[in-house]
């Protein structure tokens, strides 16, 4: 027993804590069996394979690597701007927590600086962008979905074709056209141009082609009409892909960081992202302690929100890759 | 228009199918798709005609007003200026580097989640995470990551004896150091695509190849590769238009430079309207832009035999 009980038992505990990780019930010790050497009916059927261990340490550490300037951030925001310039180098375990954490930089934006404002104002943004979103890419899916009508594949490619523009260089353009409307410096102005979104028209038209035609058929022998099938049978059928549109421009209008920029020259208007931005812009020194204490502010809710609804993310991002 | 219909309907009950009553139908159909036509070809499609207008235009440098046709002067002085070649050579290095990394690693970390092995949640809602986080903000943290003085990547590459780099400040390392923060942010895309391919291959196949002993990598190489073409192209799309379109980390991070060394064409298009108040050089910079990524995307459906949504 002495002579082997090493190498069995480090297997053992790899392939046990490798086995908790996959939800295995808990119960069979197992230390104990492979004195007697029956080993417990999982064991047996899932070989032991030092590999799976290695790759769930590499997994563990990929894992880390991708979320680390999240968590670095986030814990940096505890930090005082003194602290974070004199701490983060040269390494020790202070450039990753803080030595003496604070809540100062929250009081600061929220009190002195104001940053509630900012996030106020985004969720207004925010909400029109979703509310109008749903309303034109869910009527324009529609049709496209279930009618007939003349140049309708013509239409729907010229729904489409604007997913190639690089909306990055086409912002000046953009801006003149928003101008010439009387909307710069208004919330109208900030969301106004993404409502009608190819990506949120595919969307919607994808969702609309699997509610069976049947019930429409239905619907219409008995005499619905046209409003009335679209509000009662159509828009209840496609919940999750509305759920999907609504996350994917919440996370979209939330994050928009240069169309704000330019076309919001009213700062009592401006949204938070900009807002944020201005932390390490405005002033001779950075404030680092509040930006990092804005930009956590601003990711934190996000990233719990799109983990929390991950099915519909993962799908609207697969959609709205054009899939 | 729906009341006259259902006040027709009231009048003289009809047996109607789904597709007969074409006729108003139609017009109801048009109705409902003319919000989302209105709103493209005012915000998508104008704007390109309002840049195309403005690419043979002079503008007066301080009222910003157009003061006459010029022809293709712009194009000419943009073709000439050295900034504008080498924000050229820098949108081609953008999306190679950013192929180069992207491709592979989102296919690695997508086959990984696939097995469902110990931690593969954790990569997945660590990936979901970066897809959430908002540019500006990744923007801003990976440039105190990479500051060169007081940054934590200098102070993690110290443990290795690396002596500090110089990240954004170095006019080698500054494209590869953007291209690694916007690769970061944006590889839960290629990731999520890929997983989805995946998915949608039969566990079968696999069994079959496992029985006709073929080792893990034998069935990656035979099985997964080839019926992950699909995946693979529309992920080639996506990671093109998302690296010639590399923007906000530009003007957060580096502002162009340094020496320009960061600068690509959107940037350059957006300095000259901004900064160098040649807003007819900068509209012919964003009609270039287009047509340079119409011409790579025409090359790669060309190349892959692809339709991209049928």
């Amino acid at each position: 027993m002495t002579h082997n009980a090493a190498p069995i038992d480090s297997i053992e505990r790899g392939s046990s804590s490798g086995r908790r990780k996959t939800g295995r019930p808990a119960g069979a010790d197992p230390a104990l069996p492979s004195a007697d050497g029956d080993l417990p009916r999982a064991s047996r059927s899932r070989r032991i394979r030092p590999g799976r261990i290695l790759v769930a340490c590499g997994m563990v550490i990929v894992g880390l690597a991708f979320a680390f300037p999240i968590l670095w951030m986030t814990l940096t925001a505890f930090k005082s701007t003194e602290a974070f310039l004199s701490e983060t180098y040269p390494l020790s375990w202070k450039s990753f927590l803080p030595s003496q954490p604070t809540v100062d930089n929250f009081r600061s934006i929220f009190g002195a600086f104001g940053f509630e404002w900012n996030l106020i104002n985004t969720a207004i943004v925010s909400a029109g962008q979703i509310v109008g979103s749903m309303v034109v890419c869910s009527l324009a899916g529609y049709a496209f979905a279930l009618k007939e009508f003349r140049f309708r594949r013509a239409l729907f490619a010229f729904c489409m074709i604007p997913a190639f523009l690089p909306a990055e260089a086409l912002i000046v353009p953009l801006y003149d056209v928003v101008k010439s409307l009387g909307l710069v410096s208004t919330y109208l102005g900030l969301f106004l141009p993404f409502i009608c979104n190819p990506f949120g028209i595919l969307l919607m038209r994808q969702a609309f082609r699997e509610v069976p035609r049947s019930i429409f058929e239905a619907a219409e022998m008995d005499g619905a009409s046209e409003a009335r099938m679209f509000l009662s049978i159509g828009l209840p059928g496609v919940k999750p892909a509305l759920a999907t549109l609504a996350l994917l421009q919440f996370i979209w209008s939330w994050s928009s960081f240069f169309w704000p920029l330019v076309a919001m020259q009213d700062p009592a208007k401006q949204v938070a992202q900009v807002g944020m931005a201005n932390f390490a812009t405005a002033a001779n020194t950075p404030l680092y302690g509040e930006v990092f204490a804005a930009a956590t502010v601003l990711t934190v809710p996000v990233v719990a929100l799109s983990i929390v609804l991950q099915r519909y993310y993962v799908k609207g991002m697969v959609s709205s890759s054009g899939r | 228009m729906i009341t006259t219909a259902t006040k027709g309907r009231a009048a003289a009950p009809r047996r109607t199918t789904w597709r007969s009553g074409k006729a108003h139908r139609g017009s109801a159909a048009l109705l409902m798709i003319l919000p989302a036509i209105v709103g493209i070809a005012l915000f998508q499609y104008y704007p390109v005609i309002v840049a195309a207008v403005h690419s043979l235009q002079a503008f007066d440098p301080f009222t910003h007003e157009a003061v006459g046709f010029t022809g293709l002067d712009n194009y000419s002085r943009m073709f000439s200026s050295e900034d504008f070649q080498a924000a050229l050579k820098n949108t081609v290095l953008y999306v190679m580097s950013s192929m180069l990394i992207e491709i592979p690693v989102s296919l690695a970390l997508a086959v990984f989640i696939d097995q469902h092995l110990p931690g593969t949640r954790f990569v997945r809602v660590s990936v979901i995470a970066t897809l959430a986080a908002s540019e500006t903000v990744a923007a801003i943290v990976w440039a105190q990551l990479y500051n060169p003085d007081q940054g934590l990547f200098n102070g993690l590459l110290s443990v290795f004896g690396v002596p500090p780099q110089d990240f954004l400040n170095s006019g080698s390392q500054a494209l590869v150091s953007v291209v690694l923060m916007s690769s970061w942010k944006s590889i839960g895309i290629p990731t999520l695509i890929f997983l989805t391919g995946l998915q949608a291959i039969p566990k079968d196949y696999y069994e079959a190849a496992s029985i006709d002993g073929a080792s893990g990598f034998r069935q990656f190489r035979s099985v997964t590769l080839p019926l992950l073409r699909g995946s693979g192209t529309v992920v080639l799309f996506m990671a093109t238009l998302q690296s010639t379109r590399i923007f906000v980390p530009i003007v957060l991070m580096t502002q162009g430079g340094p020496d320009g060394a960061t600068r690509n064409l959107v940037f350059y298009s957006y300095e000259q309207a901004f900064q160098f108040n040649s807003r007819g050089v900068g509209s012919a910079a964003a009609i270039f832009m287009l047509l340079f990524l119409g011409a790579i995307i025409a090359v790669q459906f060309k190349l892959l035999g692809r339709r991209y949504d049928a």
